[in-house]
Parts: C-alpha cells; structure tokens; sequence
C-alpha cells in the first residue's frame, strides 16, 4: 500500500459537506416504523424514566442514517459499492437534538484494486459526540 | 417463560440465527425507509443503469436488526459499535437471508456485551452486506 496526499480531487484535509438534522419523537416512531425496530427504549416514555437514559432517545442507526446522507452525497459509488463503516455510539440522541454530521480525510492509499480514502467520521450534539469512527470508501474507478 | 433470550444462554461461535430469517427488500420499505430518515439522495429516486431500484446502504439497518429481532434481547438494550462493509446496494425485488455469529460476549462496568457478525446475501447468494454489531444486553427480569 502507498500512502497518497491526494488524488483525482480527493486530499488529505478535505472537509465533506456537513448537514445537520434535527430529530424530534416523531421522527423517531417514523423510522421504529420503517425499521421494525421497536424497542421500548426509543418509543415508550414511560419505560424509558425506567432506564439509566430516564427518557427516550433514539435508534443508533437513525444517527447513522444520517451519515450515510452525507457520505452518499460525497462519494455515492464509493460509499454504496465497497463502503467500509466503523463507528463507535458514544452518548445519546434525544428528541430535541440537532445532530451535526462531519467527516474529514485523514488517509488516501493505494491498493492493488484502486485509490481508497479513509474518512473520519463523528456526529454532535451541541458540543457531545454521540457517535465517532470512520469510513473507507474507493475513490478510483 | 420469557419471550427474549437469556444471556446465559448463549456461546460464543453459536450461530444465532437458526434458521436463516428472510426479508423482502419491497419499494414500499424502501420509501418508508427513506422519508423516516430524511433522505434526499438523487441515486435513490431513479433506476440505475440497469433498471433496478436501488436501496440505501443504510437499509441495512433495517434488515439486519429485522433478522436480530428473531432473537430478541431484553427491552432496553442498546447498541454500542456497528461495522459494515457494503459489497453491493440492495436492489427492490430481492430476497435477502442474514446470518449472524456469537463472536464474544463480555462485561465490563457491570454491563454485558454481546459481538456479532453478521452476513447478508440475496436468494442467489450474492454477498450484499457484512458487518459487526456490539450491543448491551438489557436488564434481564
């Protein structure tokens, strides 16, 4: 593997265009409905003041959802076809909380199937990270 | 008798889907899917190349946690790391069997942890997706 600073308008430092989204208990019934997934952690108040979290919060992968917005609008082949996601959920999402999505490259190497970038990866509320890692995505053809 | 399974019940290297649950990847899961999650990608909304609909990455999600959710915890689990390696988009129309392993189970903090691999492949078996969750097991009654 070779390490590159850039390639093809990919560098090193590049910032991917952020988007913040704003989650609300009704989003977060909307996608325990799409998904299936209804633990009553996400959905259930009542149960919820039960739990060390004392209210609902919601579903790890809608967070995710969200990251993946943004990695499809910045490399959608790469991110669809070969994408490697590895993240850590660090604290909760809550309804009322705008999560920021960020990613920065911090690594562009050459394989023997093509030029990949590593991007790391994290999601905010306010000022906690709720959830952080990386992605590598193929930024060849 | 309770309607989730007991931590202790498990090992590691169990195959913890026996049988393999299937799930339909069907344009309307995948519009639901989409507007829960706020998801304006252009790919999404026409077909590609070869007249398929494509699904998101992140469906994933859905038909991972889906093929889980056969196996179901206790309420108030969470999860705690997600890794996931996209060899191809889902496409509406297919017929996709996920299969999960036990790869460790552990406490730390008085909290117990469950890893597993996951694979996803089509009725054809071509490998969609393949991944590692780690969820905290919820308080068993």
């Amino acid at each position: 593997m070779t390490e590159l600073q850039s390639y093809e308008g990919y560098s090193v430092g590049d910032q991917l265009d952020e988007i913040t989204q704003s989650v609300d208990q009704t989003m977060i019934n909307a996608y325990a409905d799409a998904s299936g997934d209804i633990n009553p952690l996400h959905i259930d108040p009542e149960f919820a003041k039960t739990t060390f979290f004392g209210r609902t919060i919601a579903h790890g992968l809608l967070t995710l959802a969200f990251v993946s917005r943004v990695l499809s609008a910045w490399n959608w082949q790469g991110w669809a076809y070969g994408g490697e996601l590895n993240v850590s959920f660090l604290g909760p999402v809550y309804p009322g909380d705008s999560v920021r999505v960020s990613g920065e490259i911090d690594q562009i190497e050459k394989r023997g199937d093509g030029i990949y970038a590593r991007c790391q990866l994290a999601c905010f509320c306010d000022e906690r990270t709720v959830v952080k890692g990386f992605v590598i995505c193929k930024i060849s053809p | 008798m309770s309607d989730y399974v007991k931590y202790s019940s498990m090992s590691e290297g169990d195959d913890f889907l026996d049988p393999v649950p299937s799930f339909k990847v069907t344009a309307e899961r995948v519009n639901k899917y989409i507007k829960s999650t706020n998801d304006g990608t252009q790919q999404l909304t026409v077909e590609d190349g070869q007249g398929r609909r494509v699904a998101p990455p992140m469906l994933a999600a859905v038909y991972v946690i889906d093929a889980l959710r056969t196996r179901v915890g206790p309420p108030g689990g969470i999860h705690a790391k997600q890794q996931f390696k996209f060899h191809r988009p889902a496409y509406v129309g297919e017929t996709l069997l996920t299969s999960a392993q036990v790869l460790n189970l552990y406490e730390r903090k008085g909290r117990k942890y469950v890893e597993m691999t996951t694979e996803t492949r089509n009725q054809d078996g071509e490998l969609i997706t393949s991944g590692m969750i780690t969820r905290i097991w919820g308080k068993e009654a």
